[in-house]
């Protein structure tokens, strides 16, 4: 059987099962089932599936998942959240678009400590989208910034789905966790700039707002309280991974250990609180980890069978530049993000990828990064990007998805410009981790 | 049949907390461990693996609980463009291969784990055990899952044609 046939066997094969609305973990295990039989030795292979599954999620490496989600459980779950807006707002006073320009300040405080895209997203739109749209706010400036940062909640660390990425692609996870701090810092900033220039032009958008009188100690406290002890959650977590202190799982626990103590500290850890933070994290832990079990022998058959073989050298053989090439991946990645969600479009394309870049010689981090921000515009794409799903979840119904859609379009000109901007320089992704790392 | 139903959802309920508890325990588990070593009291040796086995065991006992809440993630976006009859076809057709994915779990689970145990294979990392510890829950899990899916197809011919509303993403 020609390698031709075994790709279009097993990648087109788990594209349809996926298009068919199957489960993700099982459209795989339905194309190994497959593949085992006719490129591993038959039978030998069907039980080889089976020795590979139980292993596949037994590995230290994606230990950190569960314990980055408890933190961002944590901190929505508690009600810390909202101190921490409270915090950040009382800082920020006379700004156009303030309270738009608040939610992707503390949106980035919040992407610190949460390792998951959907609580920090859904903290924010239950908590700030109300009292937006009750000063005013139109719906696109209210919703746009929530979602926006939400995504940015991918590339600073921590977060689940880099640790996913550096586990299932070999590149070190320590320096893609920290490869991402200087491109998320990036976003952050232009978006605020962003809504300062939009709420400018237009302030029926964004209604300038009344703030609450304080002054001295009073204007200082929530934040010393409340955002500086999370903000130093996030330099131990960064901190100890860096110096070599502690592993990323280690650094991931002490992160989660240390939110509960800060939010026990604070009277506000119920145990109903920490039940719901756990069972949110089982829920989305599971999730991830179920696909990763089905899908374990997938890269495995499709290199046993020719295919990733035949395909580097059939895209090798066409000449394209390294930058090029780099390019085409990147944009392949996008267009996967349009219908395919993240776990995915790691698990299709990295058995491909990963032997093109190092063939080619290209630094891991930065394909790493690059990656990640990829992933970070499938949340965001319409019709199907899971923040558009989240935001449509919290927002009142007179938020239509029209509105949705509408909102995110100058966020994700915003990403696909820093894409564009990562691919010619680098260095915006490696520098930190290199001097940090080494 | 729905009080059977009703009862394999607390049952799988229960097998949600227990997860939960799981992750807990590892988290205080890695945390203990980091403090030990850095405070010079050696460290819990056993840690790592104790971990990675409690991430396979979370992973295997939220997966039938999951697929009851519809939160597996799947890609609906054809269901969603087609006309609901069709789609309604289609979701027959995941479910029937999703349960042909989990029957064969069970059936080749158990022969690896038979073979195991037979042959008295045993892991030797920090901690020794035998193997068959290790392979026993994923035939259990994946029958639960198996069994799962019957209840979901149940509801799938009872309830209205067209596609489920079920978890598109995670992150």
């Amino acid at each position: 059987m020609t390698w031709q046939l075994a790709a279009l066997l097993l990648l087109g094969g788990s594209t349809v099962l996926l298009l068919l609305g199957m489960p993700v973990a099982l459209s795989f295990v339905a194309i190994n089932i497959v593949g085992a039989f006719l490129y591993l030795s038959g039978e030998a292979g069907l039980s080889q599936v089976v020795r590979n599954s139980v292993v596949s999620v037994m590995s230290f490496s994606l230990t950190p998942i569960p314990l980055f989600i408890l933190m961002g459980e944590v901190l929505f779950h508690t009600g810390l959240a909202v101190r921490v807006i409270d915090g950040v707002e009382r800082l920020i006073r006379q700004v156009p678009g303030r309270l738009a320009v608040v939610a992707v300040v503390a949106g980035t405080v919040f992407s610190a400590i949460s390792g998951s895209t959907i609580a920090t997203t859904a903290m924010l739109g239950s908590l700030m989208l109300p009292i937006m749209l009750a000063r005013g706010y139109h719906p696109t400036m209210a919703t746009g910034p929530i979602m926006a940062i939400g995504a940015v909640d991918m590339l600073i660390p921590p977060s689940a789905l880099t640790v996913l990425l550096g586990s299932l692609s070999g590149i070190s996870i320590s320096k893609l966790l920290i490869g991402g701090v200087v491109p998320g810092l990036m976003l952050s900033v232009a978006f605020v700039v962003y809504i300062i220039v939009r709420a400018k032009i237009s302030p029926r958008l964004a209604p300038p707002t009344p703030i609450a009188k304080a002054a001295g100690w009073e204007n200082w406290r929530l934040l010393i309280l409340y955002v500086v002890p999370l903000i130093t959650i996030f330099a131990v977590v960064v901190g100890a991974m860096s110096a070599g202190f502690a592993t990323p799982t280690e650094s991931a626990a002490l992160g989660a250990i240390a939110t509960m103590a800060l939010a026990a500290l604070y009277r506000v850890l119920t145990v109903d609180a920490l039940v719901r933070s756990l069972r949110g994290t089982v829920a989305i832990t599971g999730m991830i980890l179920f696909i990763i079990l089905g899908a374990t022998t997938f890269s495995q058959i499709l290199s046993f069978s020719g295919a990733t073989d035949g395909i580097v050298s059939l895209i090798l053989g066409q000449g394209f530049s390294e930058l090029a090439l780099v390019a085409l991946m990147m944009a392949t990645l996008v267009f996967l993000g349009i219908f395919v969600d993240q776990v995915s479009m790691m698990l299709i394309t990295l058995p491909v990828f990963m032997p093109l870049v190092t063939r080619l010689g290209v630094d891991p981090i930065w394909f790493g990064v690059l990656f990640l921000i990829c992933m970070q515009l499938g949340l965001l794409l319409p019709p199907h990007g899971l923040l558009l799903m989240t935001m449509r979840g919290v927002a009142p119904p007179e938020v239509t998805f029209a509105h949705i859609f509408q909102a995110v379009v100058p966020y994700v000109i915003m990403s696909l410009l820093l894409l564009g901007l990562l691919l010619l320089v680098p260095q915006i992704a490696t520098w930190l981790p290199n001097l940090l790392i080494g | 049949m729905d009080r059977l139903s009703g009862a394999f959802g607390r049952f799988l309920d229960w097998l949600m907390g227990l997860a939960c508890l799981l992750l807990f325990a590892m988290t205080l588990l890695i945390g203990g461990d980091v403090f030990t070593r850095n405070a010079g009291v050696g460290g819990i040796a056993w840690s790592n693996e104790v971990s990675e086995n409690i991430l396979y065991l979370i992973t295997l006992f939220s997966a039938p609980w999951l697929l009851r809440q519809g939160q597996h993630i799947r890609v609906d976006i054809l269901l969603r463009a087609i006309p609901a009859g069709v789609g309604w076809v289609l979701e027959w057709i995941g479910d029937l291969l999703g349960f042909a994915c989990s029957v064969y779990f069970v059936w080749y689970g158990f022969k690896v784990l038979a073979a195991s145990y037979q042959a008295g294979a045993i892991n030797i990392k920090t901690l020794v055990t035998p193997e068959w510890w290790l392979l026993a829950p994923l035939p259990i899990a994946f029958l639960l899952v198996a069994i799962e899916f019957i209840f979901r197809m149940r509801r799938l011919a009872h309830g209205e044609r067209a596609p489920r509303t079920d978890a598109v993403s995670v992150s």
